[in-house]
């Protein structure tokens, strides 16, 4: 399991490590039953406080996604695999949006903007279908 | 050593009251000649904290830890480290401290080995295997004159000095600073390993604002001398907010925002830096025909950058108003 952070994103330590340690049970990268590494040695690997990856793996408990086993570490869930699944489902959704995208030769970098305003627009409960993608 | 949970119970522990204070500066003011370099500082090292301290150059950070280390005597104010005064207790204070200048000054002639042993003699605390450890660690070849390392060596031998008697506060000038990302990270790794380890106490200066969110729990940042900013990284994450708003029509003039530290933008979209303002937004957009398209938290530089006020006007509207 490979795992890569943003620092000057703005997105909190934190909340990056929890994204990435959910993508790496989706992809298959780790799985139900392993072990996550300790506290000290993500810190240590990630170079960065050990508080950040304390806070991590008490949302990511939690969320449900791992269990800490006193004395022993961090453990992911069976239970998480069925949501890791439906993730695996839904990507496949994606990946037919994108080849249909892909058909109106619209480029990476457009469809990334189109679906963010989309995302944007839901968080926001402003219905408007005005597509802003120029700027 | 100690299984990964009680580790964790004890770093949440370690978020102390001003009672468990490594270091209590409070109402702090500094002058030289004419000049006010701290003006008025107070704050709080929580022990077993990693507190980052930000500010441009000459903003007086580096004034600030020699106040700490009692090599500058406060005029207003208190300095207090280990609960008592660093001026007047000199030993006591420097024997339980650490301290990496930006650029260390370490007596070139002597060999890497002889330095240690050098070094050892000042310190009736030092551990000769540990400092062995950290030499091997660092990949510093003992038989290799000082003046003949590379200033990322030079780091690292500064920063073996500083760590091998295991000082209860470990104190970084820019520690980073002109080196390459590569020493970088080694120093912020051993960093690292020191607070995991054994919960000590770390205070750093440095401009990389990415380096300070890696590794900080606490920042504080100084703008001309004044604390503008200090506290848990985790409650000033959360407090600021990018926020860039969509507006009807075209806006010649940054649009004014209560409560923003900064504006940038051009025509409709705009950007803003908030703090806890944030939640009288929805009634000013409300007002303003306008609308908020994105919402992120606030990196740490947009946050200094707000709160050191540069950067108020783009380019365009400078342009506009020299016109």
């Amino acid at each position: 399991m490979v795992l890569r952070l943003n620092p000057s994103s703005g997105v909190p330590l934190y909340l990056q490590l929890i994204e990435q340690v959910k993508h790496a049970i989706e992809t298959g990268a780790i799985r139900a039953g392993e072990q996550l590494p300790s506290v000290r040695k993500m810190a240590e690997d990630l170079v960065i406080n050990p508080n950040t990856v304390a806070r991590a793996y008490r949302d990511l408990e939690h969320e449900g996604i791992i269990e800490l086993k006193h004395g022993s570490g961090a453990f992911i869930r069976e239970s998480i695999v069925a949501r890791a699944r439906l993730m695996h489902k839904a990507q496949t959704v994606v990946q037919s949006a994108l080849d249909r995208l892909a058909s109106f030769e619209l480029t990476e970098d457009e469809i990334r903007r189109l679906v963010e305003n989309e995302l944007a627009l839901r968080r926001t409960g402003k219905q408007s279908r005005k597509v802003c993608v120029i700027g | 050593m100690r299984d990964w949970m009680i580790e964790a119970h004890a770093l949440r522990q370690s978020f102390g009251s001003s009672a468990e204070a490594v270091v209590a500066i409070t109402n702090l003011s500094r002058t030289f000649g004419s000049k006010t370099v701290l003006n008025d500082v107070s704050l709080y090292l929580p022990r077993g904290s990693v507190f980052g301290l930000v500010g441009e150059t000459g903003a007086g950070t580096t004034t600030l830890i020699k106040l700490i280390l009692g090599l500058l005597r406060a005029e207003a104010g208190t300095v207090r480290v280990f609960g008592v005064d660093p001026v007047s207790n000199p030993v006591s204070v420097l024997a339980r401290m650490g301290y990496l200048s930006e650029q260390p000054d370490l007596p070139g002639w002597m060999r890497v080995d002889e330095f240690m042993r050098y070094m050892q003699a000042f310190y009736p605390k030092w551990d000769a295997v540990y400092a062995e450890e950290l030499r091997a660690q660092f990949g510093l070849d003992p038989a290799v004159r000082i003046k003949t390392l590379s200033k990322g060596q030079r780091a690292k031998a500064g920063l073996l000095a500083a760590q091998a008697h295991r000082p209860d506060l470990l104190l970084l000038d820019e520690p980073s600073s002109g080196l390459d990302p590569i020493v970088r990270s080694d120093i912020l790794a051993a960093v690292i390993r020191t607070v995991a380890e054994e919960g000590r106490t770390v205070f750093f200066s440095s401009h990389l604002l990415e380096e300070v969110e890696r590794v900080s729990d606490h920042i504080a940042m100084l703008h001309q001398g004044k604390l503008v900013l200090c506290g848990p990284l985790d409650e000033i994450k959360a407090q600021h907010r990018r926020i860039t708003l969509r507006f009807e029509t075209q806006q010649p003039k940054p649009p004014i925002v209560p409560g923003a530290l900064s504006v940038t933008g051009t025509g409709r979209e705009w950007t803003i830096i908030c703090d806890a303002a944030r939640t009288a937004l929805p009634a000013i957009t409300a007002k303003l025909d306008v609308r908020i398209i994105d919402e992120h938290a606030a990196s740490l530089n947009e946050i200094f950058v707000g709160h050191a006020g540069v950067s108020l006007q783009t380019p365009d509207a400078l342009a506009q108003s020299m016109d």
